[in-house]
């Protein structure tokens, strides 16, 4: 009865894909013999679902049970359940430029976003202040992945959002964010496509973006670190000897300085009528800035001798041009709150 | 049980009470022994039947999902007692006791093991049909007092089943006491030792040189004189064995599988027909009465089954172990119990297989298969019965000098009777199944139906 020969599929290739066919043993049986047959086809299952899983699509008989939160099935890329929002790994910059196509496309409504101005001048910029999305509203269509022309929103894998809080699941800019290496991870033949022209889109965007907007809350930290780092690293090469440690110092800490009072402005409440302390504050650090590079300056020439001194003057150089851009932008504000 | 409870506190206590205690000691065990073997039950069926379908089945609570009936027993307590408002509500509420009564009441007369049985009662295979009938009237009492349509319709077809059912099963089982010549079943195990098919007919040659270990004393087997003789004993000597003990089998056990409404005879509660039949206005406890009734009665089946055909606790080692004496005795009980269940669950897990494999014959089906098939071959195994019995135990007189096997051994009858039913039943089985044969379809000559204008 029981034969030792599988009745295992066999898989065909046809020009329209792969097909698989399987063996039904006899087609005409004769009076009982459908009894029996019908018997042996569910002990077979029977056997096998004791002793293997069912692993390929030609295999006919064996557990297919996926033990879902132990064992999970690969998810196919273009699997999409919520957007998320895409952000540069290196330069932390967001991709999305606040077009508010995704907000107008989204047939429930549930995307809000709020367009990021410059401070000094009031601006808009291509980037964005807040992005909500409303988690426990969306639709899952992907119309927002498919009709954003900078490829910063993109459908998520990521499904298991059940909770009792319902309001948990409207999202803000920090939790929507990812990095672009998580989508790629999730789904490198897509972003393989889009990758030159959104990265390009972004080299274009950054541009116009002052300073630190646009890049994601979560490596705001890193990334002034890292500027700060890049800037003190300048005068790096070769032996940087005791002179030019000191010059090195000073950059630093001019531009130090000058983001301090970067932030100072920034902090500065818009409609402030009173805006003389921090203005004041404002031009005291760009003094200093200037102070600070033009000693550093002195440094990096007298060190010049020494090494080649054109980074520290560089960094020295950026500390001034911040210190001055902080004061235009203070003098701006000031005129602002003024009329 | 008595005599050992007379043995410890004899003294102590008055000799009814002693009697009654040990009673109610020994249902007490025989239900547990029901009970937790339809926890198993339960559990199996739900893991065989998943890996028949390629799945898991229930894994989760406990090691293999073994706690799984305690959480559907918990679950079943907690549930809402629901009685429909224009229910018979003292017929509502009867309807699972008198439906589990009468199959509790089976248990009482079946040997369990060598020695183990509750009750010795001549009558007990007309007991055992008897009262398993009586569970029909609460199936009916179920449906009738639920005021529901659909209860009403499961009930009328399980009451119709079972009536219809019982004339194969109890005609099957009639072989069974031909053979035996009685209805005790306390008797049956003891006469299916010896081998296969040959039963208990290998005699020993010389009494003083056969072990023990092989050779038993028989007091009767087919065929035998009135005293007690040596024979070669295996524990194997089932009447499944034989033509007639495989037929008798085969319908008894189709016939149990419809009186127990196991899949492919589960109509009286098709549930993608009639929702869930009788058991339709029941939740909670009277629910879970009815299904532990519906397992308690397929066990108790298979048992009858086994006891029968299958010989029932008797298997290899038993009579070995009985006849070291002493201690043994007991070891052979405990092996002989673990037969009898070996066999009960080996039924039961063909019951899985024929409800993991067979479709729902329909209500018509239902009938012709009981009406057409099985009767007709349970009588012609009737008729091979007594040929056997005939053939193995009559002396030439009862045979009115038709027929003289005086001469013969007691081997060389049975391999005669055995030849003779097999020649009689497998005819028999092939004409009724030729003639019970689908009618072959008429090929129409399709000139000859075109209408000549």
């Amino acid at each position: 009865m029981m034969t030792e020969i599988q009745t295992e599929t066999t898989e065909v290739q046809t020009t329209r894909g792969k097909v698989y066919v399987i063996d039904r043993g006899q087609t005409r049986l004769r009076a009982g013999q459908g009894l029996l047959t019908g018997l042996e086809v569910v002990f077979r299952h029977f056997r096998d679902a004791l002793t293997r899983k069912l692993e390929k699509p030609s295999q006919q008989t064996g557990v297919f049970t996926v033990q879902y939160p132990e064992e999970r099935l690969k998810l196919p890329e273009a699997f999409r359940n919520f957007p998320i929002l895409l952000y540069d790994d290196e330069t932390g910059q967001e991709l999305c430029t606040s077009c508010f196509q995704c907000q107008r496309i989204c047939p429930p409504q549930v995307i809000h976003m709020t367009q990021a101005r410059d401070p000094a001048t009031g601006k808009p910029v291509p980037a964005v202040a807040e992005f909500l999305i409303e988690y426990d509203a969306c639709m899952s269509c992907g119309l927002c992945a498919e009709v954003c022309p900078f490829d910063a929103i993109k459908m998520d894998h990521e499904f298991e959002y059940s909770t009792d809080v319902h309001g948990g699941l409207t999202l803000n800019k920090e939790a929507l964010n990812r990095p672009i290496s998580y989508y790629e991870k999730i789904a490198p033949t897509f972003w393989a496509e889009v990758k030159d022209s959104a990265m390009k889109k972004l080299q274009g965007n950054m541009k116009r973006r002052p300073d630190l907007i646009g890049v994601a809350p979560q490596m705001v930290e890193k990334i002034r670190a890292k500027r700060a780092e890049a800037a003190a690293q300048a005068p790096a090469p070769a032996p940087a000897t005791t002179e030019a440690a000191p010059a090195d110092k000073a950059a630093r800490l001019a531009a130090a300085r000058a983001r301090a009072a970067e932030k100072a402005v920034e902090a500065a409440p818009e409609p402030a009528t009173d805006s003389a302390p921090t203005d004041k504050a404002a031009r005291l650090a760009a003094i200093r800035a200037a102070n600070a590079a033009k000693k550093s300056e002195g440094a990096a020439e007298a060190a010049a001798p020494a090494t080649d001194s054109a980074p520290a003057d560089k960094a020295a150089r950026l500390a001034a041009i911040r210190a001055a851009n902080a004061a235009k932008k203070a003098a701006a504000q000031r005129d602002g709150s003024e009329e | 049980m008595t005599d050992i409870l007379r043995s410890w506190i004899g003294s102590a206590l008055p000799d009814w009470l002693i009697v009654l205690i040990a009673y109610l000691l020994v249902t007490t065990i025989v239900l547990f022994y029901a009970v937790g073997n339809f926890i198993m039950m339960v559990w199996a069926e739900r893991r065989v039947v998943a890996r028949m379908q390629d799945r898991l089945g229930p894994n989760r609570v406990g090691p293999a999902g073994l706690l799984q009936p305690i959480a559907d027993a918990v679950k079943m307590f907690t549930k809402e007692d629901i009685v429909p408002r224009n229910a018979d509500r003292w017929v509502h509420l009867l309807a699972p006791i008198v439906a589990l009564a009468p199959v509790a009441m089976m248990l009482a007369v079946i040997p369990w093991g060598r020695g183990w049985e509750p009750i010795d009662l001549n009558v007990a295979l007309l007991y055992m049909v008897a009262v398993s009938a009586v569970s029909g009237v609460g199936l009916m009492m179920a449906g009738w007092g639920s005021n529901n349509k659909f209860a009403l319709l499961g009930a009328m077809r399980a009451v119709a089943q079972l009536v219809s059912y019982e004339i194969p099963a109890v005609t099957a089982l009639l072989t069974v006491v031909i053979l035996a010549g009685g209805m005790s079943l306390l008797d049956l195990p003891y006469m299916q030792a010896g081998v296969p098919i040959m039963g208990a007919t290998i005699l020993c040659g010389d009494p003083a040189g056969c072990s023990p270990l092989l050779y038993s004393t028989i007091t009767s087997f087919p065929g035998s004189p009135s005293e007690p003789v040596q024979a070669l004993d295996l524990g194997l000597g089932w009447w499944v064995f034989t033509p007639v003990g495989l037929l008798g089998f085969l319908v008894f056990f189709i016939a149990a599988l419809a009186e127990g409404e196991r899949t492919p005879f589960d109509i009286p509660e098709a549930d993608s027909e009639i929702v869930a039949g009788y058991m339709t206005e029941y939740s909670g406890m009277k629910f879970a009465t009815f299904y532990i009734a519906q397992y308690i009665l397929n066990f108790a089946l298979s048992a009858l089954a086994a006891t029968a055909f299958l010989g029932g606790w008797q298997g290899p080692g038993v009579a070995a172990l009985a006849n070291m004496g002493g201690p043994w005795v007991h070891v052979a009980a405990a092996l002989s119990a673990f037969y009898l269940l070996a066999k009960i669950w080996i039924l039961f897990f063909v019951m899985i297989w024929l409800r993991g494999a067979f479709p729902r014959l329909r209500v018509d089906q239902l009938m012709d298969f009981a009406w057409k098939l099985l009767l007709p071959l349970a009588l012609v195994n009737i008729m091979s019965a007594s040929l056997v019995v005939g053939l193995t135990q009559w002396t030439s007189a009862q045979w009115g000098g038709l027929v003289n096997l005086d001469g013969f051994a007691p081997w060389q009858r049975q391999l005669i009777a055995v030849l003779v039913t097999a020649v009689i039943n497998i005819a028999a089985t092939y004409w009724i199944l030729s003639i019970n044969q689908r009618p072959k379809q008429v090929e129409w000559d399709e000139e000859e139906l075109v209408v000549a204008p």
